[in-house]
């Protein structure tokens, strides 16, 4: 039993699908019990300190956004101080080469970059401009094989690498694809 | 349960306009002589601004299996799912007047459900172990080629940040910047929990040994 590539996505919805349709019988006549939900709640006012609450303090989303936005600012700090003790990358990408695999990207004025692939199972890893040059890289120790990545500008997706051997689409948009020497990565 | 308005004229049964919906209509009723199906959604946003609950109970009839599926999504227990899915509406038509029209009324109602849903989650600790759908072992799962439970239990068994955005994506058929709105992310991270949960869907079939030939 193969799990093909051109099969994983009608596979995956009709998981979904099959799980939550054996329970639409449950939703059968949910309108009525909303509705009657509903009418049963008085229409009183709300109490009087619920009321000044509500006066004083009204509902700010952005206050939850702006905790996410410190949350991942910690993280981004401690995730690029993690990558320069790790990665300790030169300022030269031939030399960097040597080490390993070298994802590059240029990308000016950015305050982040970072790497997703299928490598990492898609979990980002951080890119670096010790030097300012708006050069970003990382270097991966990758065995040979074919890889599809995706670099993250400050959030934004970038697809097209331009050191990628091919793109393909995948969820609307496209990834980046690596061969890396070996008979594994030889393209068919 | 329908109102007591009767029509005088029914567009619904009009020549010109669009074939009565039958399935998910609130028991055909009409406000202001117009089959409830028929009623686009900001005029029943609208009435249900204005206290009209049969308008909220066609919202409900739309929407019922969308947010079902939201909740489902988060708690994994189909009873749980319909106490949040009918918790969700309740919620959503109180929250009614904070709803801002620029944005997609379906994205909004996502954004309530899986709040419910979550909060429920929260309440419900600690959170039960994930959801096995079958007893055979691996090897007899193979035999029988039962590649689609296989993929059910995977996906199933994900955790929470990736299969929620996969159940919208790929069973409610959201866009990635809709997601994206719905869950209060950026895109770029829903593609990448996307991308994560397939690998992970991928990881868990291997597992069983259902992918060893094609990994």
């Amino acid at each position: 039993m193969r799990f093909e590539d051109n099969r994983e996505e009608e596979l995956i919805r009709r998981a979904i699908a099959e799980e939550i349709g054996v329970a639409e019988g449950r939703l059968e006549g949910l309108e009525e019990r909303v509705i009657r939900a509903l009418a049963e709640k008085v229409p009183s006012r709300a109490p009087w300190w619920k009321r000044l609450r509500e006066f004083l303090l009204p509902e700010r989303p952005y206050l939850g956004l702006a905790y996410a936005l410190a949350a991942v600012l910690i993280g981004v700090g401690i995730g690029i101080a993690v990558g320069r003790f790790f990665l300790a990358p030169s300022t030269s990408l031939t030399s960097l080469a040597q080490e390993g695999t070298v994802f590059a990207l240029a990308a000016p004025g950015a305050k982040e970059v970072q790497l997703v692939g299928d490598f990492s199972a898609w979990k980002p890893i951080p890119l670096v401009d010790p030097d300012g040059d708006g050069v970003w890289t990382v270097v991966l120790k990758l065995p040979p094989g074919r890889y599809e990545y995706a670099f993250l500008v400050d959030g934004k997706w970038v697809g097209q690498d331009p050191a990628a051997d091919e793109y393909v689409r995948t969820l609307g948009d496209y990834t980046s694809v690596r061969y890396i020497g070996g008979e594994g990565g030889e393209r068919s | 349960m329908c109102p007591s308005i009767t029509p005088d004229v029914d567009i619904g049964q009009s020549e010109k306009g669009p074939p009565p919906r039958e399935p998910e209509s609130v028991l055909g009723c009409k406000i202001r002589g117009i089959e409830m199906a028929n009623v686009g959604e900001l005029e029943l946003i609208q009435r249900s601004l204005e206290g009209d609950l049969e308008a909220w109970g066609e919202i409900v009839a739309r929407y019922k299996r969308m947010v079902f599926g939201a909740a489902l999504s988060v708690l994994r227990n189909h009873a749980d799912a319909e106490d949040a899915t009918q918790e969700a509406f309740i919620r959503a038509y109180e929250k009614l007047r904070y709803y801002d029209i620029s944005r997609k009324f379906s994205t909004w109602l996502i954004t309530v459900t899986i709040n419910v849903a979550k909060n429920m989650l929260r309440k419900r600790k600690p959170d039960p172990e994930p959801k096995t759908f079958h007893t055979d072992d691996p090897a007899s799962l193979v035999e029988k080629e039962d590649l689609v439970r296989a993929v059910r239990e995977a996906v199933w068994s994900l955790p929470e940040a990736y299969r929620v955005p996969m159940v919208l994506y790929y069973w409610e058929g959201l866009s990635i910047e809709e997601i994206a709105k719905a869950l209060g992310m950026k895109p770029a991270t829903v593609k990448t929990r996307l991308f994560r949960g397939r690998a992970l869907v991928k990881g868990k079939l291997l597992e069983m040994g259902v992918t060893a030939d094609a990994i």
